[in-house]
């Protein structure tokens, strides 16, 4: 028994010794840079993109993707534990940079003084910078994102008129929140019985169809809507009402108690819009209420609220432009005609907190625009390493071959686009450029929420308790943003 | 005999030496990193708020101990993985002993139907989860049990109640084990002479008499296997948690609340979630071994 327990210690420490033994020799890793990319969706093309850097340069580029839907920090850190550590790797937002910051893994990217990539870094506009305080910048925007209610342009030429279409989108974005809930209700109407009803939208007058159309004959409901996705009622929508209050992630991890609680006001205005949302729901066998049926993921998951307005079965589908791809799937006729209206909320002028002059009628005109993902340098590699880092991230988003595969191959959206010249080839896409290019763009202040706030626990809190009860009261509006206050202050 | 004596150690090696790779040099760092301040690519010391120089700079003691037992979320994960547990374990017993019986007493074609039974056993365990939401979210509540057909309220919407889930997942599990634990039972019964049966019944013992006073009392091997496995299973049921509701509604066992942790603080507290795996690990233990002792204790020798 003693020998066989002596045996087993030996080989544990032999063992061990051999785990931290290896790398002590500085041998060639096999490549100059090694590049972790968190997005799976383009990893074919990302990898294309790194033979190019490649085969221009002579610098070795190691690349790995991670698989679609997988989860993109345990694969990381598991990265991140290794010898042979990524030289740029990826931070999704404000949430994650703590982690890596505390661990010393990210270098503050403002350090650097010379150089073209300095002057990139300085250039990346204040908004879209990865900063806890403002004043340092931990990555390089993979690129910027938006989301609002889609919509399909023949379905708006169908309810009110080929040549009324572009004239409606607009007033639709300009429109006040009471206009936008009298369309829906009037919209939802006209799906029972169809009549030439007339609608004002900002202030101007426009008349339903007096008879259904070929894609409006499929309408069942006003909003295709994913109930069992607590990310986008929760993470998405929940963050329009934020930007009453925070104009950007630092401003909402900075917030002290005095300024959650002046959320009150959006918060309110927030359930109310999504009280309206949810009460006029297209289902994928006929009208739908809210209720138990709504939130099984069965029949209001992602592919199903995809599948429901590709059918054009709902008029308003909130999404975002990632959302492109999914739906060209389904139709890739509606894909080519999509654009995004805002997500509007009932505010008042006093729950408008920000002093930066942004008014209710801004924020219902405006839709999020945010930096889903950063490129972050490794400060544990060495400085070498760290400088071909500089130099691939700066090939990437300046010279023409790496703007090509951003825009052409990754359909992103650069975060330095000029919205004057840029176009990507996609319908959601373009429409996003459309309100960089008008400054109607809000923020992601939700990023920097406590962790898992917005989803996990507000959006999990309106699941279970809410989206599955019929009717809501002015009491529930009350309870679900005293939640929200309480559990963020809780939390922080 | 010898040669088993002489190759003793080449032989074992091998296997010892995967054995301390892959199970227990991870058990041990496992119970080191509940102590320190693990933060999973780093070692955070508290004291300077930064990454700690060394690992001992990062030793908190019991604090993530006791961090865990102040989680509500940890503590309702436990009570719900003890309800659940015991709810399973009658379940899958139940449902094996009742096909053991059965394929045993039929005499025609008895391996298909132990096929059959055992086949949901191969499939994996996410799998099994969304193959069971579907029939939760449509079969039951959509088709099976609506008001139009057999209106059964409390079959419908399973995944949306912490106590129906409670049943959903043991019946997602009986599914899955029942087949295997009947394999288990099977040998168990066939290695009950017919002798006994056969003494009895010219007693004039009924069936029901002679169920529990023979087949009872010699399978007690068997039972001691089964609720072992069916204990430890309920325990540490993981995969099919995540895919059935994913602890949505309050339906969150002990497994994923330890996988959550580290989703649920910023930045990720290894530490903690480790504590609350030892803590895990010491719960199976203590409550297995006690069954096995007791379970062992009823086993008679004929």
């Amino acid at each position: 028994m003693k020998k066989s327990l002596i045996v087993v210690l030996v080989l544990l420490m032999a063992f061990s010794a051999s785990v931290f033994a290896q790398g002590a020799g500085e041998a060639d890793k096999g490549y100059d840079i090694y590049v972790y990319n968190s997005k799976g969706e383009n990893a074919a093309q990302f990898a294309a993109m790194c033979a190019a850097y490649e085969a221009e340069t002579g610098i070795r580029v190691k690349n790995f993707s991670i698989g679609s839907g997988q989860d993109h920090m345990e694969t990381l850190r598991s990265e991140m534990n290794s010898r042979q550590m990524p030289s740029i790797f990826s931070i999704q937002s404000l949430k994650e940079l703590p982690e890596w910051k505390q661990g010393g893994f990210v270098l503050d990217l403002n350090t650097v003084t010379s150089g073209d990539f300095a002057k990139m870094v300085a250039a990346i506009p204040q908004g879209l910078r990865l900063s806890s305080d403002g004043k340092t910048s931990y990555g390089i925007p993979y690129n910027v994102e938006g989301y609002g209610f889609i919509v399909d342009r023949d379905m708006l030429s169908e309810l009110f008129g080929p040549s009324k279409v572009d004239a409606v989108l607009l007033d639709i974005k300009a429109a006040t929140y009471e206009e936008w809930e009298t369309l829906v209700k009037t919209i939802d109407a006209w799906i029972t019985s169809p009549k030439a009803t007339s609608v004002k939208l900002n202030g101007k007058s426009y008349t339903l169809a007096s008879s259904k159309g070929k894609l409006s004959k499929n309408l069942n409901g006003v909003f295709a809507v994913m109930g069992a996705e607590k990310w986008t009622y929760g993470d998405h929508f929940i963050n329009v009402a934020l930007n009453a209050v925070l104009t950007s992630e630092t401003e909402a991890q900075q917030a002290d108690d005095a300024k959650v609680k002046s959320l009150k006001g959006a918060l309110l205005a927030y359930a109310k819009a999504l009280d309206l949302k949810t009460s006029y729901l297209a289902g994928l066998k006929g009208r739908a209420v809210r209720g138990q049926d709504f939130v099984s993921s069965s029949n209001f998951g992602y592919d199903q609220a995809v599948q429901i307005f590709a059918d054009s079965k709902a008029v308003f589908f909130k999404q975002g432009n990632w959302a492109f791809g999914n739906i060209a799937g389904v139709n890739p006729a509606q894909a080519e005609r999509l654009e995004f209206v805002p997500v509007k909320m009932p505010f008042q002028s006093q729950d408008i907190k920000r002093t930066d002059g942004t008014t209710v009628a801004k924020l219902n005109s405006s839709i999020p625009v945010f930096v889903p993902n950063y490129y972050a340098v490794n400060a544990m590699v060495p400085k070498a390493e760290q400088q071909k880092a500089f130099d691939f991230l700066y090939w990437m988003n300046n010279s023409d071959t790496g703007k090509k595969y951003i825009v052409e191959e990754f359909a992103f959206i650069p975060y330095n686009a000029d919205p004057e010249t840029t176009t990507v080839p996609n319908s959601l896409g373009n429409s996003i450029i459309d309100y960089m290019a008008s400054g109607n763009t809000l923020s992601a202040p939700y990023n920097g929420a406590p962790a898992s706030w917005s989803g996990d626990v507000v959006g999990l809190r309106i699941m279970e308790s809410y989206l599955t009860k019929r009717n809501w009261t002015a009491s529930d509006y009350e309870a679900i943003a005293n939640y929200a206050i309480d559990q963020w202050l809780a939390m922080k | 005999m010898n040669f088993y004596k002489k190759w003793f150690w080449p032989l074992v090696i091998p296997s010892l030496l995967l054995f301390t790779m892959v199970i227990l040099y991870p058990f041990i760092m496992g119970v080191v990193n509940s102590f320190l301040a693990w933060r999973g690519t780093y070692y955070f010391d508290p004291d300077t708020g930064t990454r700690a120089t060394s690992m001992f700079k990062s030793f908190v003691g019991f604090a993530n101990y006791k961090e865990a037992f102040q989680d509500t979320r940890f503590i309702s994960a436990l009570v719900y993985t003890v309800k659940y547990t015991f709810i399973a374990v009658i379940f899958v017993n139940v449902a094996a002993l009742a096909l053991a019986l059965m394929v045993t007493k039929i005499t025609k074609s008895s391996g298909i139907y132990r096929t059959i039974f055992f086949l949901p056993n191969m499939l994996g365990g996410l799998a099994l989860g969304f193959i069971w939401q579907f029939i939760f979210q449509i079969i039951f509540t959509d088709i099976l049990f609506s008001p139009e057909a057999l209106y059964l309220p409390f079959l419908r919407y399973m995944t949306q109640d912490s106590t129906k889930a409670l049943f959903a997942l043991a019946m997602l599990n009986t599914w899955q084990y029942a087949g295997y634990m009947m394999i288990i039972y099977v040998a168990g019964l066939n290695n009950i002479s017919a002798d006994y049966y056969e003494a009895a019944s010219i007693d004039g013992a009924s069936y029901w008499y002679s169920f529990r006073k023979i087949t009872i009392p010699m399978l007690m091997p068997s039972f001691t296997i089964v609720f072992f496995m069916t204990l430890a299973n309920s325990f540490k049921l993981l995969d099919q948690n995540v895919a059935l509701t994913d602890g949505e509604f309050g339906t969150r066992l002990l497994a994923m609340q330890i996988l959550r942790t580290v989703k649920d603080t910023a930045p990720p507290n290894y530490g903690k979630a480790q504590a609350q795996a030892v803590i895990f690990f010491i719960l199976v233990a203590g409550i297995t071994l006690t069954q096995v002792a007791i379970t062992k204790r009823k086993e008679v020798e004929m």
